[in-house]
């Protein structure tokens, strides 16, 4: 009897689902990649887009801030999605392989919270380098635009009106620092998000780090094209028998289609997006985040360990 | 995935997610590039294109600019500026370039085919270029002036650039100056001088910006009125209307102008002419007009040169640079002290 | 009052069986194996390389599910996510996130335990204490040795305050003096009634630590019990001489060939009686897995 209700005792103490644990094991997961040195790849970024900067410097206004623009968003897509695919592959099977996997696990930990907490800690990273990153893309701009303004005014040889500088200022600062530049910011974000899951996913039945590597960015390439193959096929979104619906589907589901992402492309050239475009890129986002880690999870709560 | 179909339809409408390497920029770039652009580095390929461009154009590669260009317009298709570099390149750089061929070979048979055949290739790729920006940009006036402005500058076809700049000045982001330079082409045009003169007359009224093109422009078209009535109608046509008790200013001018031209009734001419300049709606050219008239005459000099001076001090705009000399002249003529004289 | 409560451990025809990938190949690694272990009990797993005594404990962790027959711990089924709340584990070899130091190791896995700020900053002073690690405390576990490690493992399985400590192989690689410690460590476990089951082919240390002790080959229990019945053995006598000189040897064998049904089985330096019964066991397993094929 006693020992009994010692037992109900334990059982009840276990909590199902915790969040407080999954948390413990991003942070862990963020704190690894940290102490790895990862935030070294700031010294890349920051002497690609001040070398983008002293490069162009000769060019219209409008062409240097864009290739700024286009200079740091390509290099904060580039870094972001390979911290999400390297940063995770890196992790999982090296939990694996040195068994330390087996001491996590052997704590009241479901499996699932294990996958979470691994994800969550990835994205994590990747939303602190995008925070760093975006920061001095920001200000590199911010002092750009001011300093093509001040070149503007002191190229005049005339007095400036005030007028003409409140024009020069309107033209200029609307190539640079501007509020829309945020979306293609948290696209990149979304994007290497996905691309997290999908390695995530991949890491579960991979054995190894490489293979987690290659077969993850083949469903990142192929994702990125596979619009245009589904364009080539079905001309036009148009799709008539159930079978190419469903084939289609299915491509869509396993290789997400990363080109939709790609809004600073849009943004650099002065394309508006709308909030609600927005807003359901997010949505798309919290699908695949979702469906891949149910996957990982189906995977991983049945694997021998 | 229905959802994504279905986002990537809506971005296609929005002309956001426009770009598709199906397109005829595919086989231009090279296998790197277009893995780029394709792995979401388009805006960067086509920065990279761009510099390309640029490239090829200090070497005065004008193909390599063109295969260039297009490729960075097809990148980033909604953005304006690739397009107009394009136009720029091509039906200002190269044809200037060819321009200067054609004068080093002048005599040649080589002369005229650059002339003729090769220069007007390249103002026909910038329209080009333009009007496929149009389709991606359909509301932006920039694309449709820089056609009107080829048509103007490049080819003196009035018509056509009157038509493009209309057309860029019924964008709503166009600036004012869009249709005034549709207005100005117009009056360009032989035999739609009443069309343009609607145009210019309801600018003059109406745009609080009265610039020297539309004040010569309709100065123009108002002296050729007159002498049109002139030369079509009766005297006494002429004169019923010009004493009219609602006489306008323009059948009082025309009135006035058939007297000094056809009667040479001098003074008949000026007692018309001072009435067209008190008229509270004729433009302030008439004063100018009536003061060089009367200038010539030696006792209406004094008069004729205190209008002028008013003139230079309210409205210096209706004066002209050629007619400083004539100012001078006159001042000599009545010995005006170096002190008073009208310094503009 | 052992008797009336729920077994620490209780394994029951637990099977398993591996398939090797792409081959038609299977390896049964554990083979109908049934165990009891009670609580405050420290039990011994012995066997050599590859008989399942890993296996035995993975499923026990639930870190792979049985092919047949079950497991439980404290009467919660391995499979369940709860019945790891009262079990720490040391794996072998075990290696942990070298990027963090000893400190934060153990607040993780305390963490993981779902401990508190206050209780994991008491538990792993105490731990580190107890473990002999407070001076490398704040250095990261890429600069420990090889017993530090296990000493950290052995900590971060007692982060928890577990009932049931299980340990594969704790004194594989470590230093005599280091093996030593680990030892005292399992008897302070024992002193404060938690239970143990510790896996080793070392004998000597599952001599003087365990109270109940399983054979296991090729997968198999072939003998469990007490340490001191599984080392009696009626039948022979042991004779231990000093300084004996090879004639007094010779005399001796003489005189047990006289004797009626006596024989002299063999004479030497002594061995440890466990270190024999294992050896014989293997011997006749072998002699028995022969038979069968
Ligand atoms: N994942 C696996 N896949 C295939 N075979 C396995 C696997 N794990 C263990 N085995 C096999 O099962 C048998 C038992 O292995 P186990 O690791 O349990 O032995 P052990 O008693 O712990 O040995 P050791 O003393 O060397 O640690 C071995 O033959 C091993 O090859
Ligand atoms: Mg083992």
């Amino acid at each position: 009897m006693d020992q009994q209700a010692q037992d109900i005792a334990i059982s009840g103490k276990h909590r199902v689902f915790s969040l407080l644990r999954i948390w413990a094991i991003s942070r862990n997961t963020f704190t690894q990649l940290v102490r790895m040195k990862v935030f070294y790849f700031m010294l890349i970024f920051s002497a690609l887009i001040i070398g983008a900067n002293l490069l162009f410097l000769s060019f219209t206004f409008e062409q240097e801030l864009k290739i700024l623009k286009d200079v740091s968003f390509g290099a904060m897509s580039l870094f972001a999605s390979i911290f999400a695919i390297v940063g995770t592959a890196l992790l999982i099977p090296k939990d694996l392989e040195d068994r330390t996997l087996y001491t996590i696990l052997t704590k009241p930990v479901p499996r699932i919270e294990y996958l979470i907490g691994k994800l969550l800690g990835i994205l994590l990273l990747i939303a602190v380098s995008i925070l760093l990153m975006s920061l001095l893309f920001f200000a590199v701009l911010y002092i750009r635009q001011h300093g093509i303004l001040a070149e503007k005014i002191a190229s005049i040889p005339r007095q400036v009106s005030e007028a003409d500088i409140e024009s020069f200022r309107e033209s200029i600062f609307s190539r640079g620092l501007q509020p829309e530049l945020l979306l293609g910011v948290v696209a990149v974000f979304l994007k290497a998000a996905v691309a997290a899951a999908v390695a995530l996913f991949v890491s579960t039945f991979a054995s190894s780090t490489l293979f987690t590597i290659i077969v993850s960015l083949v469903i990142y390439f192929i994702g990125h094209a596979q619009a245009l193959a589904l364009d080539f096929y079905f001309a036009k979104g148009e799709m008539h028998s159930a079978g190419q619906r469903f084939f289609a589907g299915l491509i869509g589901v396993v290789f997400p289609n990363f080109q939709l992402f790609n809004v600073a492309d849009g943004l650099t050239a002065g394309e508006v997006i709308s909030t609600s475009l927005m807003a359901r890129l997010v949505g798309l986002t919290a699908f695949y985040l979702t469906i891949y880690s149910l996957v990982s999870w189906l995977v991983f709560a049945k694997k021998e360990l | 995935m229905p959802l994504e179909r279905d986002m990537e339809m809506e971005f296609k409408e929005q002309g956001f997610r426009d770009w598709s390497p199906g397109l005829s920029s595919r086989d231009q770039l090279t296998q790197a590039a277009f893995v780029g652009a394709l792995g979401g580095f388009r805006s960067l390929v086509a920065s990279v294109y761009h510099l390309k461009a640029h490239n090829s154009f200090v070497k005065k590669n004008w193909g390599e600019v063109e295969r260039y260009r297009t490729v960075t317009a097809s990148l980033q298709p909604k953005f304006w500026s690739y397009w107009d570099l394009a136009v720029w390149d091509m039906a200002w750089n190269a044809y200037g370039y060819y321009r200067g061929e054609a004068e080093e070979y002048s005599d040649d048979f080589k002369g005229w085919h650059i002339e003729n055949i090769i220069m007007p290739t390249y103002l026909q790729k910038g329209i080009d270029y333009a009007k496929r920006g149009l389709e991606w940009l359909p509301d932006d006036y920039r694309l449709l002036k820089v056609i009107a402005d080829i048509y103007d500058q490049k080819m003196g076809n009035a018509e056509k650039a009157a038509e493009w700049y209309l057309k860029a000045s019924r964008k709503p982001e166009a600036p004012p100056h869009v249709y005034r330079a549709y207005a100005h082409q117009l009056t360009l045009c032989a035999g739609r001088e009443k069309e343009a003169y609607r145009v210019t007359e309801d600018l003059y009224r109406n745009s609080g910006d009265l610039t020297l093109t539309l004040l010569r422009d309709l100065e123009r078209l108002e002296d050729d009125i007159a002498r049109r009535a002139a030369r079509d109608m009766t005297y006494e046509q002429l004169r019923d209307a010009a004493l009219a008790e609602d006489a306008g200013y323009l059948e009082m001018a025309s009135f006035a102008g058939y007297l000094l031209e056809v009667r040479k009734d001098f003074s008949a001419a000026v007692d018309i002419y001072e009435k067209v300049a008190g008229h509270s709606q004729a433009p302030t050219f008439y004063r100018r007009k009536l003061a060089f008239l009367m200038a010539d005459h030696p006792k209406k000099a004094v008069e004729a040169y205190q209008m002028l001076k008013t003139l230079a001090l309210s409205d210096p705009a209706a004066l002209r640079r050629e007619d400083m000399s004539r100012i001078a002249q006159l001042e000599s003529r009545l010995g005006i002290a170096k002190q008073k004289r009208i310094r503009p | 009052m052992a008797n009336s409560s729920t077994p620490a451990v209780q394994i029951e025809g637990l099977t398993k069986v591996f398939r090797l990938p792409f081959k038609q190949e299977k390896v049964v690694a554990v083979d109908g194996l049934s165990l009891q272990v009670d609580a405050g009990e420290v039990y011994g797993l012995i066997g050599p390389n590859g008989s399942g005594k890993s296996t035995t404990m993975k499923v026990l962790l639930g870190l792979i599910s049985p092919s047949a027959g079950k497991a439980s711990i404290f009467g919660l089924d391995s499979g369940d996510t709860a019945s790891r709340g009262s079990v720490g584990f040391l794996p072998e070899n075990p290696y942990f996130y070298k990027y963090l130091t000893g400190s934060e190791t153990l607040a993780f896995y305390g963490k993981l335990c779902g401990l508190s700020r206050k209780q994991i900053r008491e538990r792993s002073d105490e731990l580190l204490e107890m473990v002999d690690l407070t001076g490398a405390r704040d250095r990261r576990l890429g600069g420990y040795s090889k017993g530090m490690l296990q000493r950290i493992g052995l900590a971060q399985a007692l982060v928890g305050d577990p009932r049931l400590v299980v340990l594969d192989e704790p004194t594989a690689g470590v230093d005599p003096a280091g093996s030593r410690k680990i030892r005292d460590l399992v008897l302070e476990l024992k002193r404060r009634g938690i239970t143990v089951i510790l896996s080793s082919h070392l004998l000597e240390q599952v001599q003087e630590v365990c109270d109940e002790v399983g054979i296991i080959f090729n997968g198999r229990l072939v003998r469990e019990g007490k340490l001191n019945d599984l080392i009696a053995i009626e039948d022979q006598s042991e004779i231990v001489l000093q300084n004996a000189t090879p004639q007094l040897l010779e005399r001796i064998a003489e005189m047990v060939e006289g004797e009626e049904g006596a024989q002299l089985l063999r004479c030497g330096n002594p061995r440890t009686t466990l270190e024999r019964l294992f050896l014989q066991e293997i011997k006749e397993g072998s002699k028995q897995g022969g038979e069968d094929a």
